[in-house]
């Protein structure tokens, strides 16, 4: 699997009684699925912004495509542009008049041509199904759509690596399946997606890779069947195991099912 | 919508008392006041749709260049006149723009016209109006040991202020209910304005509308919990949504600041901009609305 993005003992805090992020060593992956999960201060948040050079950590080494990522302007676009990602609130994220406008800022702040520019911006659209909305006031769309226009923000940037603060927080049902059916797409082009959520549900039936993160530090990095057979840490993390997780274990059905689907014909 | 079709007619009254006959005079103020609040319907938060409006109006396929600096002239034009008529023609040529060509209501454009309208008629009364201690005007109210005195001096110089007002106004509206807000500041970035303030009016712009969507939930999580009950629990949960909202608004900026920074962004706001078309027959519509007006400020001087 072509690795993207590698840290190597990181470590940042905000202030020094307020570890955010505690030696945390963790490669991801192109194509990849990976749920991030742990309760609330946790550091999930932090390590996204890491990921993406917003927060420079204090210690510890970044590699990006195996090539070591320093402080630098050039080295900071490359990452950001490789690393994209999407916030928790739109509305944190969204600061144009027009949608088509919002999704320009990325490309335009790459100064690319005018017609590179347009040429991204028009695929995200397309990817997102913003078309009929393009000229729109991104304050006069619904959460669903805000929420589109943020991932279609990132996604005209041609980003490698996706990260998804949260993304089904303040979602409808349908608005979450849409989601989720976009995320599918996504990792069908081979983008690699990274997703904090506390949705254990979500994270058991999407996800190829699970990371927990508590109290800042990375407590594990597994396959989902292994983190959620661990009660122990599950219990530490504040934690529960999916349903179907525990449908599966209580049938004895294997394999374990992951969707409702898996259980026909039982 | 009541307070400014009263407030008209109050105007209206004292502006033309003694230049219009009794009988005629009251007709006019009631048939303007009644005017306003039969057809004229207020709404709140009018400004929200603001953008709505100029992305419907059928002004906003005209290349936005072209509108800004004939408004801009215009608007100019309006203030340097010495004559009462140049008002109102810009007035009666901008409501029929953004009424009739436009395509907004007539009872829209009224409501979104009664709040600024209503601060300008209240200036008015207080240009109209002058406390003396004799009966020297058309209009002598016996006050104390005075009279409030309505003089004819003042009812020209209201007049020409009046007009003036609402023809600058009625010129502003045209402009931003047919032209989306991004449009305009894109117009001021061409015209050389600093980036500074071009990238300040995009994010104010932007976050009235997030920070107003703030205090509405505040304001109803408030009320759900008899937070305006009385006058002194009202005052105290303002206070206390205010304060709020200041530190909810210092969070947001940071993850706003956050997120422009995951986007590259390093120092300037720059958008994708679509220019629409200048068209002859617009440009031409506009020099010759120019020249009719710049003809009657010269003339009517």
């Amino acid at each position: 699997m072509e690795e993207i993005l590698r840290f190597e003992g990181i470590n940042f805090s905000y202030e020094e009684d307020r570890v955010a992020l505690k030696n945390i060593s963790v490669s991801l992956y192109k194509a990849q699925k990976v749920a991030v999960l742990g309760n609330n201060g946790a550091g999930k948040s932090t390590f996204f912004l890491c990921c993406n050079g917003v927060v420079k950590p204090q210690k510890g080494r970044m590699f990006l495509r195996d090539k070591e990522i320093g402080a630098t302007r050039k080295e900071s676009v490359y990452l950001r542009q490789t690393v994209g990602i999407v916030f928790q609130d739109p509305d944190s994220q969204i600061i144009a008049g027009t949608v088509e406008a919002e999704i320009s800022f990325g490309p335009m702040n790459l100064k690319l041509p005018e017609a590179v520019v347009r040429s991204q911006v028009e695929d995200a659209i397309e990817k997102m199904r913003l078309e009929s909305m393009r000229t729109r006031a991104p304050h006069y769309l619904s959460g669903g759509e805000k929420k589109r226009v943020s991932i279609a923000d990132v996604l005209a940037m041609n980003p490698q690596l996706l990260l998804f603060d949260e993304p089904g927080a303040s979602l409808d049902p349908e608005n979450t399946l849409l989601l989720e059916r976009n995320l599918e797409m996504l990792s069908e082009k081979g983008l690699g997606l990274v997703i904090a959520t506390h949705d254990v549900d979500f994270a058991w039936r999407w996800a190829d890779r699970v990371l927990v993160f508590h109290a800042g530090e990375l407590v594990a990095d597994a396959d989902p069947e292994a983190v959620f057979s661990d009660e122990e840490l599950l219990r530490r993390c504040g934690l529960v195991q999916p349903t179907l997780f525990q449908v599966g274990k209580l049938y004895n059905i294997n394999p374990l099912p992951r969707a409702i689907s898996d259980l026909k014909g039982r | 919508m009541i307070i400014t079709a009263i407030l008209t007619m109050l105007v209206i009254w004292c502006l033309f008392y003694g230049a219009v006959p009794g009988v005629a005079l009251v007709c006019l103020c009631l048939v303007m006041g009644g005017f306003l609040a039969v057809v004229g319907r207020h709404k709140h938060e009018g400004f929200l749709v603001i953008d709505i409006i100029a992305q419907r109006s059928q002004l906003n396929k005209i290349n936005s260049p072209l509108k800004f600096w004939t408004v801009l002239i215009l608007l100019f034009l309006c203030i340097a006149s010495r004559s009462v008529v140049v008002g109102l023609v810009l007035m009666a040529v901008m409501l029929f723009l953004t009424v009739a060509v436009g395509g907004l209501e007539l009872h829209d454009y009224l409501s979104l016209l009664s709040l600024p309208v209503s601060f300008v008629l209240i200036s008015a009364l207080a240009l109209l109006v002058d406390y003396g201690s004799s009966p020297f005007g058309v209009i002598n109210l016996p006050v104390s040991q005075g009279y409030l005195v309505v003089s004819q001096a003042a009812q020209l110089r209201t007049a020409l202020v009046l007009s003036k007002a609402l023809g600058a106004l009625s010129c502003l509206y045209l402009l931003s209910l047919s032209t989306p807000m991004p449009e305009i500041i894109s117009v001021l970035r061409k015209a050389h304005v600093p980036d500074i303030v071009i990238e300040l009016m995009y994010l104010i712009y932007r976050y009235t509308f997030v920070l107003f969507e703030m205090y509405r939930s505040m304001k109803d999580a408030a009320k759900s919990r008899l937070g305006f009950v009385n006058f002194s629990t009202s005052v105290k949960t303002t206070g206390k949504i205010y304060t709020n909202l200041l530190a909810r608004s210092y969070q947001k900026s940071m993850n706003n600041f956050d997120a422009m920074e995951s986007r590259c962004y390093i120092g300037e706001i720059r958008f994708l901009e679509n220019k629409k078309e200048l068209s002859r027959l617009h440009a031409i519509v506009a020099a010759s609305l120019v020249v009719i007006i710049s003809g009657l400020t010269i003339t009517l001087h």
